[in-house]
């Protein structure tokens, strides 16, 4: 009898001993690496919560860095071995892809869940390599109220916005927020131009300007480009842009200091965090032709790597991006960005949105990869702010300006 | 027999102390260094297989490029006046704390605390100094004063250098601190019983038995200072435009944000040269000059 029972103990021990193990599926580690801009900082937490709530056996490890340094990292790991999944903007694609460092997700259910054009922008040469997840929106951001208060109108030709620069400045408003002490703040701003008055007409005006066809200092419309470079430094507080930092910039324009900023959708965290009930809108900064488009720019991206063997775990991953409506809300709310998920959006109250949708119904949106797969950020676009900034300041002419763009010729492609 | 097998005990003790460092030193310094010589005779971008072959048109480029030269001159002028600011104040503070002056611990805390700050920090500290507190507090006094340092292509390089002497002036300030406090009491009695003043004294005694301590502040400050970067970073992002670029910092742009990774290490090969060098021509001149002592 005591037997028994110690049999019956010893038996109940060892099965509740071996169940976890014996259901438990094999635990998978997927390697992430991360560039984020500021704006995305905690989200990597978002969704390791959510891979783990639905699949416990995948773990996720995040290292992340600021998005100018992804390519430093991944030239370090072509080395030492690739992560499993990159985590970039839109634009990377063709960079990484063109190398050989993305792997093929081609076919997989989950793109199904990307709406279209956002699936069209993680392509590249006929296949898909990245999962877009949301979007943001660049164009000049305005102080409605200041418009309505003072009877002004959207404008959509260069006139019209020198018009209402005027207006404001006899208002004693200064007419742009800048911070270009951030100089990615005017290669930004500088590519917005580009888009909307050299790509829109010449998609391929980068590679033309590789093949010596056109280029900077010979471009009548490249010098016009620059040229708002300084309308709107001289319509902005000069003495300090150059040391104001984005967070004051941002507030000033929230207080009605100032009226307008050509920026993107980072911004609106900003904004929002300065003052929750700022209404703003945005619209294209207006080009020569005064048919400037919004520019719909793809941004965080996730892409499967070239070499990982963990292509299941990663798959639900995607999966999870691409289906967890919390997940997505969460995301899309703490960097206040669009969605490009098919039935997930944000729910924070973006003032700007009735703009957008405006642009969106009449198809005047154009894709931040028109510019930024003919000219790369890096090397190139950056390097040009530079000049830009030096002109600004005094210390170049534009022509050299100019010039050091058509220097730079060879390092222009992504 | 027995000697010569003692002898190669002994080689063998002297091959084992000495085997792991040089492992260490060839792993860590020889193979990169030779790597990234490698590296600079092609045209490598970072990413690619292939690394096409270049030869030595790097190093001829070098030479025609506007912004490495550029960059070169501002981390020359920073090496200078950083080396000459700093060494003057590390030694003028630890004079000052050398002598009988009261709460001289807490004086010493205080300018040590910030070699304790990353200076990524520092940069990030004085750029919100420059563009928020110093304007208010300019502001609010009725000041007109423009603090803004980092602003301008014109003043950046001034901003910067006080940002480097507030955090590595506590720093050096020790070790003249501390070659001070090892000068021998008896020089100074013999001159006062001579009659030198306390100007003389410092000139004739206590400046030449700091020397050691000379040696180590300039050849420690003017290394540090041709490689500064992550200052920076935090701070002016190398502008405005490119006027706070240092050859570090044009080293990663062109290298790894511009994927010119050939080009990048030539220019790194160029600042490793001018380091030996440097480091070489000081320890040569300032050593000779510690023997005569």
């Amino acid at each position: 009898m005591v037997r028994a029972r110690v049999l019956a103990i010893a038996l109940i021990a060892a099965l509740a001993l071996a169940a976890p193990g014996a259901f438990a599926q094999t635990a998978v580690t997927v390697k992430i690496l991360a560039g984020q801009s500021t704006t995305d900082a905690g989200i990597e937490n978002f969704i390791s919560d959510a891979v783990s709530a639905k699949y416990p056996e995948v773990k996720l490890d995040w290292e992340v860095v600021g998005w100018p340094d992804l390519p430093a990292k991944i030239q370090e790991y072509m080395k030492s071995g690739l992560p499993d999944i990159i985590v970039g903007k839109g634009q990377d694609i063709a960079t990484f892809a063109s190398r050989n460092i993305l792997g093929s997700i081609s076919g997989k259910p989950y793109l199904k869940n990307v709406v279209a054009a956002a699936v069209g922008s993680g392509s590249y040469k006929g296949k898909d390599y990245g999962i877009v997840y949301n979007a943001l929106y660049q164009g000049v951001y305005y102080n409605r109220k200041l418009f309505k208060d003072n009877g002004i109108a959207v404008p959509r030709t260069q006139a019209e916005l020198k018009a209402v620069i005027d207006k404001f400045k006899s208002l004693g408003i200064t007419p742009f927020e800048t911070h270009f002490v951030d100089l990615w703040s005017i290669g930004n701003i500088t590519m917005q131009f580009m888009i909307n008055d050299v790509f829109n007409k010449t998609p391929d005006w980068g590679d033309r300007f590789r093949a010596g066809k056109a280029g900077f200092a010979s471009s009548p419309i490249a010098k016009t480009v620059f040229g708002y470079d300084k309308l709107i430094y001289d319509n902005t507080w000069k003495d300090e842009t150059f040391s104001l930092q984005q967070t004051n910039a941002d507030g000033r324009l929230v207080q009605g200091k100032a009226a307008m900023k050509v920026s993107g959708s980072w911004s609106i965290q900003n904004f929002l965090d300065v003052d929750p009930g700022f209404d703003f809108g945005i619209f294209p900064f207006p080009n020569q032709t005064g048919d400037a488009k919004l520019i719909f720019e793809p941004n965080i991206t996730f892409m499967k790597s070239a070499t990982t063997d963990k292509s299941d775990a990663i798959d639900k991953v995607f999966t999870v991006l691409t289906t967890d409506k919390d997940l997505g809300q969460k995301i899309f709310d703490q960097t206040k960005t669009a969605s490009t998920i098919k039935g997930i959006g944000p729910t924070f109250n973006n003032p700007s949105q009735k703009d957008i949708d405006v642009y969106v119904a009449k198809n005047q949106i154009v894709d931040a990869n028109s510019g930024n797969l003919q000219l790369v950020w890096g090397g190139f676009q950056d390097e040009n702010a530079k000049d830009i900034a030096a002109w600004l300041q005094g210390t170049e002419t534009l022509d050299q300006a100019l010039q050091a763009a058509d220097s730079r010729r060879a390092n222009s492609k992504p | 027999m027995r000697q010569s097998s003692l002898g190669r005990i002994a080689q063998l003790e002297s091959a084992s102390l000495v085997i792991p460092g040089m492992l260490v030193f060839t792993m860590g310094v020889i193979i990169p260094m030779g790597l990234g010589f490698f590296y600079s005779l092609t045209s490598w971008d970072g990413y690619t297989k292939e690394l096409p072959w270049a030869g030595l048109s790097n190093y001829v480029n070098i030479f025609r490029d506007a912004n490495t030269m550029k960059a070169w001159w501002f981390t020359i002028e920073f090496t200078v006046f950083n080396t000459i600011a700093q060494n003057i104040l590390a030694l003028v503070f630890a004079v000052a704390l050398d002598g009988g002056i009261k709460g001289k611990t807490i004086y010493r805390t205080i300018m040590f605390v910030p070699c304790l700050i990353a200076p990524v920090v520092a940069g990030y500290i004085w750029l919100r100094m420059y563009s928020d507190v110093l304007p208010a507090l300019s502001a609010a006094l009725g000041l007109k004063t423009d603090f803004r340092l980092f602003g301008s292509g014109r003043t950046v390089l001034s901003g910067l250098l006080v940002v480097n002497q507030w955090q590595w002036v506590g720093y050096w300030m020790l070790i003249y601190l501390a070659g001070l406090q090892s000068v021998p009491v008896e020089l100074y009695e013999a001159a006062r019983v001579d009659g030198a003043s306390r100007i003389r004294q410092f000139f004739k005694i206590t400046i030449p038995m700091l020397a050691p301590a000379f040696t180590i502040c300039i050849v420690g400050i003017s290394i540090g200072s041709l490689r500064v970067y992550d200052l920076m970073v935090s701070s002016t992002g190398g502008g405005p435009g490119r006027s706070s670029t240092s050859i570090i910092y044009q080293i990663y742009n062109t290298a790894i944000g511009g994927r010119q990774y050939g080009y990048g290490s030539a220019i790194s090969m160029t600042l490793i040269f001018v380091l030996l060098l440097i480091a070489a021509a000081q320890l040569g001149i300032l050593r000779r000059r510690e023997v005569q002592l």
